[in-house]
Formats: C-alpha cells, structure tokens, sequence
C-alpha cells in the first residue's frame, strides 16, 4: 500500500471546523446536530465522520459518528446518543448549543454504504437501537433520488420512547418498515416485541436468493445475532454489511 | 470466528487511515496470508487494544496494527492489499 505524498495527505486528512446550526430532541437520550461544515466535500448514504474536540487544556478526545443525512441535503447530521458513563457523548446530548464549533474529519468508509445508483437489488436494512442512524441516511438518500429499489426496514428499539425518527418511519411506496419493541410496548400493539430471530426475519425480509443487499447496524452482540441469523436463512454472507458500534450502543 | 462483543468492523479505522493511504481502506480487499479468505478491511474485525489491531474475519489472523502516538500512525500489515490504482480525479 503506498503511502501518499504528504501533500496529498495534507489534503486528505483535512480536520475541518464544523458550525452547530441547529440542535433537535429526537428521544430523551438522543439529539440530532445540523452542522454547517465549509468546503465539506460531500458523502456517500452510510458513511460516518471522526469529530475531535478539545478542552480548554489542550485535552482531545476524538469518536466517529455516522452521519443521518441524505447527500442531498445543504447540511451535515449526525444523530447521537447518550453513552452511560461516556465521556463525549453528555457533550452532544446535554451541553451542545448552536453556534458551537468543533472539528470533524470525514466523511470516512466506503464500504457500508448505498446509492441509489448501485442497482435495482432490494435493500434490507436491520438496525439496533441508534444503528438506525446510518440506514436512516440510506432511507433519506432513497427518497430523495425518488428511488424505487424495494426496501425493507427493520428497527429494533427497546420502547417507542427510545425510536429515532418516529414520524419518519411510515411506509411508502416500495418502502416497508417493521418495527419491534424489546422491552416495552405501546398501548395496544400487536407488532413483534421480541429480539430479532428467524421467524420475524421470515416474515420481513426479501428472499435470501433475491440478491437484496443487507446492511445491519447496532451494538456488537445485536449484529453479531442478526448477521448469523442472515447466513442461516441463506442469505450469502458478500451481500451482508455489518458496522458495529462495540459493547455499549456508542462509542461513548 | 471469535464472538466477543466488544469488536468493532474496519469502518471504524477510515479516519485515522485516511491520512495513511490514498486509497478508502474500507473498500481495500485483503487475502489473508493465513487461511486465504479476501474480504473488503471494512468487513473485517476491530480490536482496540495497544493500539488498534484488525483482524482476519474468517480466522481471526492479525490483518493490521496502528498504534497513534506523538502525532504519526505507526502502521504494520500481513497479508495482500488489493489496492486500486488512484486515478487523476481520485
């Protein structure tokens, strides 16, 4: 692998200044931060970025976050919840105001990622908990490319209070999106309230030979299941994505 | 191979290899020098540890090292990259 030439490098590992515009309550644990980023040079759906902040004592800490934007919009998002005990995370939920400055790098990773110019294949999409962030960039993307690729979503959240981008998450057409609460159900509901296993995958997903591409992100232990339960349903493990966040949901 | 649940997937070493290689490493396939499997870095397993190691998805073999320290990456690798060829718009 050739290493650059340090002026392409300095190019390329650009940390950039990053404005916060806007800030939105999504959940009690999760805030979505619109960002003016200048000269970003724009993402592929799934990507994510680094962002670097540093205390007033020179103190960095750096965490990667996926971005929740279509490419197509003038803005960056990035959805982030909190981390029990995470050092970064409090920041972003709690503290940011609009206004505020930090420093981001990316976009980054090119392989969990989706266009709506990558084929007709269908799409099935599989989130645990804020994985839905970077898939909800791919349903962005979809939308606004007025793409007609047959999509299925699959969100896996504790309760309707932990679900990100609820009044989003509505069927349209070539769209289907299946929900299951794991610990506590709404008033009513008679969708699945259980962990992902075999028979819910059965009921939503396209066929595994369909040549559906799959891309599942969450918590370590939840892709590690639904990526298994993929390869038993036959689904050929080249067409299976997985980014995993590690132990905690976040990366604190 | 290993079903620990504190790993991670190669997306999360873009960044920091962004300023390494021309090339997304994400995308990069590599042969491993073990047991012959070609898989994109992107699908293989993340380690932090001293440093950040990536492993072989298939049998767990050491893929890559990076160790950040005093502003540089020092980077060690095994097995075959798969490079594509940076073009003039790349």
């Amino acid at each position: 692998m050739p290493p650059l030439s340090s002026e392409r490098a300095a190019r390329r590992v650009l940390w950039r200044e990053a404005v916060v515009r806007d800030v939105v309550v999504e959940t009690p644990r999760a805030r979505t931060l619109a960002l003016d980023v200048p000269d970003w040079p724009g993402h592929r759906a799934g990507q994510h970025l680094d962002v670097r902040l540093t205390a007033e004592d020179g103190y960095q800490a750096e965490r990667s976050y996926s971005i929740a934007s279509a490419p197509e919009l003038d803005r960056v998002e990035l959805t982030i919840e909190l981390v029990d005990d995470g050092e970064v995370s409090p920041y972003f939920v709690e503290v940011v105001e609009p206004g505020d400055v930090f420093e981001v790098r990316g976009p980054v990773g090119g392989h969990f990622t989706w266009s709506a110019d990558s084929g007709p294949e269908p799409l099935l999409l599989i989130a645990g908990g804020s994985g839905l962030v970077p898939l909800m960039a791919m349903v962005r993307h979809r939308a606004a490319r007025a793409s007609t690729v047959p999509t299925t979503l699959l969100v896996s959240a504790r309760s309707p209070e932990d679900l990100l981008y609820a009044d989003e998450l509505v069927d349209a057409p070539a769209l289907s999106i299946a929900r299951t609460y794991t610990r506590t159900q709404p008033p009513g509901w008679t969708g699945f309230a259980r962990r992902v296993n075999h028979d819910m995958l059965r009921a939503v997903a396209p066929a595994p030979d369909s040549g559906a591409r799959v891309f599942v992100c969450g918590p370590t232990p939840f892709v590690e299941l639904v990526t298994g339960l993929l390869v038993d349903l036959g689904f050929p493990p080249r067409t299976i994505h997985a980014e995993r966040f590690g132990p905690t949901g976040g990366t604190s | 191979m290993s079903d620990d649940a504190d790993h991670q997937d190669g997306n999360a070493l873009a960044g920091l290899l962004s300023g390494v290689f021309a090339a997304d490493i994400t995308t990069v396939v590599r042969r491993c020098a073990f047991c012959g499997d070609a898989s994109p870095l992107g699908a293989h397993r993340l380690y932090r540890a001293a440093g950040l190691v990536l492993r072989c998805p298939s049998c767990s073999d050491v893929a890559l090292r990076a160790v950040e320290r005093d502003g540089s990456v020092s980077v060690t690798w095994a097995g075959v990259f798969e490079v594509p060829t940076p073009t003039a718009s790349a």
